[in-house]
């Protein structure tokens, strides 16, 4: 009885479903990690590894380690960041040199590069090519590239020579801007590479330090420029540029306090989000000034995320334990969800 | 203000010395040829085991070696051979002091020792002095104080000692040693060369130790000269040069390279009677290190410091009473990559009072104030008695307050992502220490308990930019017990010594309660040596126990048990010669373990060697 009410509620809800995606295949389940957020934590900086975290849609289910468990294996050390192509996710982990590509769903191990690369940082897709910027020997400032990564056999199938620092990375169209925070040190650039002949058409120059980059509806690029802090001793303010990728000029610079240094450029319903301070502040796309209208205030994160409304921001503690995710809704600026991650959590995907 | 407090506190203790009492200068003359006289009259109540000469050569060549296996402490050690840093009773790395003959030489940059650069061999005793010594041997000298002291040894002819040793992985080891004792000079030179490629196998993978081969030189002299019956001067002298590529870790592999350079030396002046010992010491240290991220590549980073030091210590004896004063002066620079030039002047008075109430009690003060040109030293102290309850049976109790006090690097570091922090307080710490010893015929028990509170412990941590700098932001505490078990029985042609010791260490978060990094709760250790005749077997046991890798106590690294064994054989007397072989295995049962997180040790490796004395 209870099981052919259990069968009817399952074929209700097919049905539902069926009906109001009509217009699409039906699709099997993708995997174990399909519908939710992955959360990359860098793990602990000289020794050990890094981690990947598995978060449900409804933030109910908490996986940890889900590369290892699956595979039996650690990702290496430093995991910087995850890239996606449609099926597969790769796991950049910076001081072992080292992507593990694997089956974004089911989390199941693919391939692994590491030839070829050297302090690798941020992947994107591009064209039918995988794109990863790589610091090179730090010692050596004229060393840094983007790697091509060939998406058929997983191998660095070619260079691209930049200036100092590539990090962020992005692609429109066939076009990839990488932004040079530069490495240790600090620069001003943002590189315009062109995929279909793999060369750098332009180095545009931002402010000090671009540390993140944003693409809105109408095809501008928006890049925060932290500025440069002040052990440097040559303090700079935090700049957010804005980049028409049609004509690759910078149209407009905003100035932040030459002691503000703004950080986490993200782009949601319309307006753009930075943090500063404790702060995390909106910003309308056709402001000509900073709007300093604040979003959130009373938090620090390691990074953040924001996604429909919802604000997803890492705490790494004391950067020797397992941090945690919090969840706000912007709207009534309330934490919906504190969730316990791995190490120094440092990228929020959603997959 | 504080200056001048300490200058008339340091008068009166003279004008108070000068009056009192009388001894045998004989016994003097002993005491002032020991390189380290605090510990001997101020360390009652306290735990002290002397760590000899027969040990040395069991326990390979690094002072991380000889400790792991002949002292409570945790070695973190980032792959064999390399940084080394010390637990002991389950403080911090900056937490334990290692004195060279009498001289705190802590980095000045780091606060702590890596002890893979120090090779005790050439020294006359290494001592461990378990619990709070701030006030005898100054910062650092928390959990624990290490003690390398030079002897002199007068009337003692020309004795000559050549060690030669060969094994796994390309392991060398070269020790010369020279000594030429008359009546009124002293004289020691003692060389160590030890290479290795030190690429052992990661046990349980196809990986090896790459990238962790090491090169080190030291060289150890000294000389004394007894001036007159009043009147005795030494010289000290230690360098140590090491060079070492760093190795990686199961998941990350590595090309970087390290370099250490260390002088020490010293000059001291001793002018001594039946009642009083004044010593006037005089020393410069050294210390320089240089990283090459990249060992490919000519780019290095840097850092270095120079100390130049004076000591005056006026000791004198009142029939039971012992006092002495100390004043020390010392200037520190340190520059390198990201220190610009700093400085530091640092005076210190220090007041050490003993007194034997009886055959059976007895009972010493201690207190020490230091003025520091950069931050504001806390006032320290400590008490200890001793009392002989019954004939066999000992009790000691000691309290102390200490400190560690900032370093260069954590107010004057300057670099990406990081920086000093001139606002960062010195550690303080209390501690309380209740021990007891029953020696009787061949067994000697001991049992100590003990409990440390420390305030404002500095760590680096980043701040609301992002920044990492040095700020005091966790109190701690530890308590542990430690029980001590040894054994020695002599036969006609047959000699056993056994000696075990077992400690428990809880060292909390005071806010989480949870156990800090990197401490084992137990451990054990026990040595074996048998004696037939000619031929010495020897066993090393080591039972380390879980220790966790994260501050939420998340993460853990397993327990292990190593057990090393080897075997010397005494050549027939050739006159005038005398030979001895051996052979050691390490880890015999080729245990994968490791004492730093996804940094393995060593798998079973051997060794051979030879020594030759004449």
């Amino acid at each position: 009885m209870k099981i052919r009410n259990v069968f009817l509620s399952l074929l209700t809800i097919g049905l539902t479903w069926s009906c109001s995606n009509d217009d699409e295949e039906i699709q099997e389940p993708m995997g174990d990690y399909a519908n939710g957020i992955l959360v990359s934590n860098e793990g602990p900086f000289s020794n050990g590894t890094g981690t990947v975290t598995f978060i449900s849609e409804d933030l109910s289910v908490v996986s940890n380690e889900i590369y290892k468990m699956t595979n039996d294996e650690d990702l290496g050390n430093v995991v910087q960041s995850i890239g996606f192509t449609e099926d597969e996710a790769f796991i950049v982990a910076n001081v072992s040199n080292k992507i593990n590509v694997v089956n974004r769903y089911t989390f199941e191990k693919i391939a692994s590069i590491t030839d070829g690369l050297n302090n690798p940082r941020y992947f994107i897709e591009a064209n039918g090519k995988g794109y990863v910027t790589n610091w090179g020997d730090t010692a050596d400032e004229t060393d840094d590239f983007v790697a091509i990564i060939n998406l058929q056999d997983y191998t660095v199938e070619g260079t691209i020579s930049v200036v100092l620092g590539p990090e962020a990375i992005l692609a429109k169209d066939n076009t990839v801007y990488v932004a040079h925070q530069g490495a240790w040190g600090q620069n001003n650039k943002v590189s315009v590479i062109n995929t279909a002949s793999n060369e750098v058409v332009k180095t545009l120059t931002v402010g000090d330090v671009p540390s993140s980059m944003q693409l809105d509806a109408s095809g501008n690029l928006w890049v925060l420029a932290s500025g440069k802090p002040a052990y440097t001793g040559d303090e700079t303010a935090g700049v957010l540029s804005k980049i028409n990728t049609a004509s690759n000029e910078v149209d407009s610079n905003i100035q932040f306090e030459t002691t503000q240094h703004p950080g986490g450029l993200n782009l949601d319903g319309g307006d753009l989000y930075y943090k500063l301070g404790d702060k995390v502040y909106k910003q309308s796309l056709s402001a000509t000034s900073l709007d300093l209208d604040v979003a959130l205030e009373g938090v620090s994160f390691y990074t953040m995320v924001i996604n429909n409304g919802r604000l997803y921001g890492t705490d790494a503690g004391d950067y020797a334990s397992n941090g945690t995710l919090t969840v706000y809704d912007l709207n009534t600026k309330i934490a919906i969800e504190t969730l316990s991650v791995g190490i120094i959590p440092g990228g929020i995907y959603f997959n | 203000m504080e200056k001048k407090r300490i200058f008339l506190f340091s008068l009166v203790l003279l004008a108070i010395a000068q009056v009192f009492g009388q001894r045998d200068s004989v016994i003097v003359l002993d005491e002032v040829v020991l390189s380290d006289a605090k510990l001997l009259h101020f360390s009652k109540g306290t735990k002290v085991r002397v760590v000899n000469d027969s040990v040395y050569q069991k326990s390979g060549t690094s002072l991380t070696d000889l400790l792991r296996y002949n002292s409570n402490m945790y070695f973190k050690e980032n792959g064999y051979g390399m940084v080394s840093s010390a637990s002991f009773r389950g403080t911090n790395a900056q937490q334990t002091a290692v004195v060279w003959n009498g001289i705190n030489i802590n980095s000045q940059l780091t606060g702590q020792t890596d002890f893979n650069t120090l090779i005790p061999g050439n020294y006359g005793d290494v001592v461990v002095r378990s619990g709070g010594g701030s006030v005898q041997y100054g910062s650092g000298a928390v959990g624990g104080t290490i003690l390398l002291n030079d002897s002199f040894r007068f009337n003692n002819g020309w004795k000559n000692s050549l060690q030669t040793s060969y094994g796994s992985f390309n392991t060398s080891k070269l020790a010369f040693n020279t000594s030429l004792g008359k009546e009124k000079t002293s004289f020691h030179i003692g060389i160590n060369h030890i290479a290795s490629d030190n690429d052992y196998k990661y046990l349980g993978t196809n990986l090896r130790n790459e990238n962790g081969a090491y090169d080190q030189f030291n060289l150890n002299a000294n000389i004394g000269i007894i001036l007159s019956d009043q009147q005795i001067i030494k010289l000290y002298h230690n360098t140590f040069s090491g060079d070492r590529d760093f190795s990686g870790t199961l998941t990350a592999p590595a090309d970087e390279n390290y370099r250490d350079l260390n002088h020490r030396s010293l000059i001291e002046l001793s002018s001594f009677n039946e009642r009083k010992v004044s010593r006037l010491k005089v020393g410069h240290l050294y210390e320089r290190y240089r990283y090459f991220p990249n060992k490919q590549r000519e780019e290095f980073s840097f850092g270095q410091a120079n100390t130049v030091l004076a000591n005056y210590d006026y000791k004198y004896q009142l029939k039971k009473i012992t006092l002495n004063g100390i004043i020390d002066f010392s200037s520190i620079w340190a520059k390198g990559t990201s220190i610009e030039n700093a400085q530091r002047n640092f005076v210190s008075g220090t007041f050490l009072f003993s007194h034997e109430l009886s055959d059976k009690l007895s009972y010493g003060v201690n207190l020490r104030q230091e003025v520091v040109s950069d931050f504001d030293s806390p006032f320290l102290f400590s008490l200890n008695s001793s009392y002989e309850v019954a004939k066999n049976y000992t009790l000691a109790i000691n309290a102390s307050k200490n400190h560690r006090i900032p370093t260069f690097n954590d107010l004057y570091w300057t670099g990406a992502g990081a920086s000093g922090n001139l606002e960062v307080l010195p550690e303080t710490s209390w501690q309380v220490e209740l021990g007891q010893t029953v020696a009787v015929k061949n067994i000697a028990l001991s049992l100590n308990a003990y409990s440390i509170t420390t305030d404002n412990l500095i760590q680096w941590r980043p701040n609301a930019q992002g920044i990492w700098m040095a700020m005091n932001v966790q109190d701690v505490s530890q308590y542990g017990l430690e029980l001590g078990f040894d054994w020695k029985k002599k036969w006609e042609n047959q000699n056993v010594a056994w000696e075990s010791e077992y400690s428990f260490t809880k060292s909390i978060d005071n806010s989480t309660k949870n156990q800090l990094l990197y401490v084992p709760e137990h451990l054990l250790r026990s040595n074996v040596a048998y004696q037939y005749k000619k031929l010495v077997a020897f066993y090393q046991f080591l039972y380390n126990g879980s220790v966790y890798t994260t501050t939420d106590n998340s993460d853990s690294l397993p327990s292990y048990t190593i057990g090393n064994i080897g075997m010397d054989y005494h050549w027939p007397d050739i006159p005038e010669i005398k030979f001895t072989i051996g052979v050691r295995v390490n880890n015999l049962f080729n245990k994968d373990y490791q004492n730093v997180a996804y940094r393995p040790m060593p798998n079973r490796n051997f060794q051979l060697q030879l020594i030759t004395k004449f």
